[in-house]
């Protein structure tokens, strides 16, 4: 066996999270493999679907939640496709985790903000479940999560939930025009809900996913909100085959998206070129 | 180390005939031998060879690499099988038979021995290694090849022993042969019936006394940031691949890709760390045509693809292939953005892999000056020449700060 060869899993549940996008609860078959499986949030995998090949994602679930991991993922292309072809019951293949992971240890009595769009909060949900499950190590909680309607929200039992604890502060939104009738939450983008929402910098660390106009508007608020880029955390994605360092494909300049990455704080990707 | 062995090894002759039976020996012992040797159409491959009178030693650069030996354009990592729900997975070997390279050029070994850093950080490649620990590599000191060998450019030289176990020097009527690791030590002990010792006895790190016996080096001009005449280092050299004594180096123009010698790799990487904008990238991409030809000869191209190949509905084997960061897939997302949309964006990230990002890395230069991506651009890239136009305006640049 060798390092690309996957372990097998077994798809536990199924989650139809909106017409494209799907959560997957897998279990390793084999125990040895299950009681040995360990990640630190934000790292990622490769998902395969035999015949079909591997995709990337960022593990969904918290590392606090042993016992098996969910992964997110809209289907797009070839592999994400097949996935959505498979049923409860049905065997994939997982190998990671890869990559570096959110400094938590280092984030402990501060406040966290959480800020997402659209599936992007799939990346930042692992985190969310990881400081929600020792909440009493962090400070304030706060969640900014918007999507393009209501019907592309993600998560929205874990949504009712969050909105239901005292010791969360949610915000939820939709793009202009995505709201229904029965919306009841903001309507706005993203930036705008965290300018409004004003969270505090102080001693307060943010972790920001979603699509790149997204990001690239909210960094400002952020800015001016007081965070300084080093208490900015995202994680990116670029194409990638091995997820190991190998393959050569993933890097922007000199940083290898799934060695140095995926998790990079607004401070390192500002020294970045804009090759991504 | 095993007792016995002396830390500065020794160095042994072995005459043509020698050779041949030592060939046949490890033929007849189920030890592959892979050599330089004429395909049907008279052009040199390294293939598997079974006896002497195939190999064409120092006859014209192999088309392609020795990377393929220990990274094959396609490999499988795995098969499936599936019956019903249930899916089992069978294993690739990870160990492999004994091999043996004979002949290979400096600049391919010396891609090889770049190639284990990529391959080792972190995670290990058990089946670049598994190779790497089956094969003993025996290379011959070069007198070159034609105008577009370009090694002394990138710090190499026709003699570099960077990644050879054992480094083969012409001499008369056969060759001196210069063990530099263990593995080389260990070939020529199981064979010693096939080696005398070198007539000059001594180590093979020679000393200023014995360079009058290196004529062509002695007689060759000093290049800049080469050797000068009274050491025995071969222009370009680093310290420590001395030649052995009476073994002949390479003229000090061989090797220079027709840029005149080495340029200053140091300053090339800095001003690629400065410069990811610059119009040099859209004035050079021009004429690449991005088929990736250069990628697939290159000794230190090792970008690869991983994908499935079904046979049938139940199994299949997915497989590791070859692939080349100029072709536009190659980063393309499934969601249709592509971070390196266009031509000049790829042939950057080329040159930039090769002379700063790999360096910054894993400190070697991911290039070994074969020139073998000169030789066979369809559009006429010449890579040394735009190594040392870096190199120029990093002069240019540091003069004018």
């Amino acid at each position: 066996m060798n390092l690309y060869q996957p372990h097998l899993v077994k798809i536990d549940s199924i989650i139809e999270e909106t017409h494209d996008t799907r959560t997957l609860k897998l279990r390793f078959l084999d125990p040895e493999v299950a009681a040995k499986f360990d990640f630190r949030a934000g790292q990622f995998g490769e998902y395969s679907v035999f015949g079909a090949g591997e995709c990337t994602f960022c593990i969904a679930s918290s590392p606090t939640r042993k016992g098996t991991i969910e992964c997110t993922f809209k289907s797009v292309g070839k592999a994400t496709n097949a996935m959505r072809g498979l049923n409860e019951g049905d065997t994939m293949g997982f190998r990671g985790p890869y990559g570096n992971s959110f400094p938590l240890d280092r984030m402990e009595k501060a406040s966290m903000v959480f800020i997402a769009g659209g599936i992007g909060l799939a990346p930042v949900r692992c985190v969310i479940w990881n400081t929600l499950d020792l909440r009493d190590q962090f400070k304030d909680v706060t969640i900014v999560y918007g999507a393009r309607s209501v019907a592309d929200l993600v998560y929205k039992r874990e949504l009712t939930e969050w909105e239901a604890r005292k010791d969360v502060k949610l915000w939820q939104t939709v793009d202009p025009g995505g709201e229904t009738p029965e919306w009841k939450h903001e309507i706005g983008f993203v930036p705008a809900i965290v300018e409004k929402a004003a969270p505090k910098a102080d001693n307060a660390y943010a972790v920001v996913c979603g699509p790149p106009i997204m990001i690239k508007y909210t960094l400002p608020v952020l800015e001016k909100l007081g965070f300084p880029p080093e208490r900015i955390y995202t994680t990116l994605e670029n194409r990638m085959k091995c997820g190991c360092g190998k393959c050569g494909r993933c890097n922007i300049g000199p940083v290898y998206v799934c060695k140095d990455g995926p998790v990079f704080t607004a401070a390192e990707m500002a020294k970045l070129p804009g090759e991504y | 180390m095993r007792p016995g062995v002396q830390r500065v090894m020794k160095t042994r002759s072995i005459s043509r005939e020698n050779l041949a039976a030592l060939v046949a020996d490890l033929v007849k012992g189920g030890t592959d031998v892979v050599a330089p040797a004429r395909a049907s159409d008279g052009k040199v491959d390294y293939r598997r060879v079974a006896k002497f009178d195939e190999i064409t030693m120092n006859g014209g650069m192999p088309r392609r690499s020795l990377k393929e030996f220990f990274l094959p354009p396609t490999e499988a990592l795995f098969s499936w099988k599936q019956k019903q729900a249930d899916i089992t997975l069978e294993p690739v070997p990870t160990t492999f038979g004994p091999a043996v390279v004979l002949g290979a050029r400096p600049c391919d070994t010396a891609g090889v021995v770049v190639l284990d850093k990529v391959m080792g950080w972190d995670f290990r490649d058990e089946l670049w290694f598994g190779r790497r620990e089956a094969t003993t590599i025996v290379s011959l000191a070069c007198s070159g090849v034609d105008d577009s060998c370009f090694c002394r450019v990138v710090g190499l030289s026709p003699e570099t022993e960077k990644g050879a176990d054992l480094v083969l020097y012409p001499a008369d009527g056969g060759f001196l042969a210069q063990p530099v690791t263990e593995k080389g030590e260990a070939l020529i002990s199981a064979h010693s019936a096939r080696f005398v010792d070198a007539p000059a006895g001594d180590p093979g790190k020679a000393t200023a006394g014995k360079e009058k016996k290196a004529t062509a080096a002695a007689a060759a001009p000093a290049t800049p940031g080469g050797a000068k005449s009274e050491t025995v280092l071969p222009a370009g050299a680093k310290a420590g691949t001395a030649i052995p004594a009476g073994a002949t180096a390479a003229p000090a123009s061989v090797g220079t890709g027709g840029i005149g010698g080495p340029v200053d790799l140091g300053s090339v990487h800095d001003w690629l760390a400065d410069h990811f904008e610059h119009p040099l990238w859209e004035a050079i991409a021009f004429r690449c045509h991005g088929c990736g030809a250069c990628a697939s000869v290159c000794p230190t191209c090792h970008c690869f693809d991983i994908v499935d190949e079904p046979e049938g509905v139940t199994e299949g084997t997915r497989r590791r292939n070859w692939d080349t960061c100029q072709e536009g897939r190659f980063t393309l997302h499934a969601s249709g953005h592509n971070p390196r949309a266009q031509q000049n964006a790829r042939f950057r990230q080329r040159v930039m892999h090769k002379f700063y990002i790999y360096p910054e890395k894993f400190g070697e230069t991911l290039c070994t000056g074969c020139g073998r991506c000169v030789r066979d651009c369809p559009g006429g890239m010449d890579l040394p020449e735009i190594v040392a136009k870096i190199a120029a305006l990093a002069t240019k640049d540091s003069v004018r700060s």
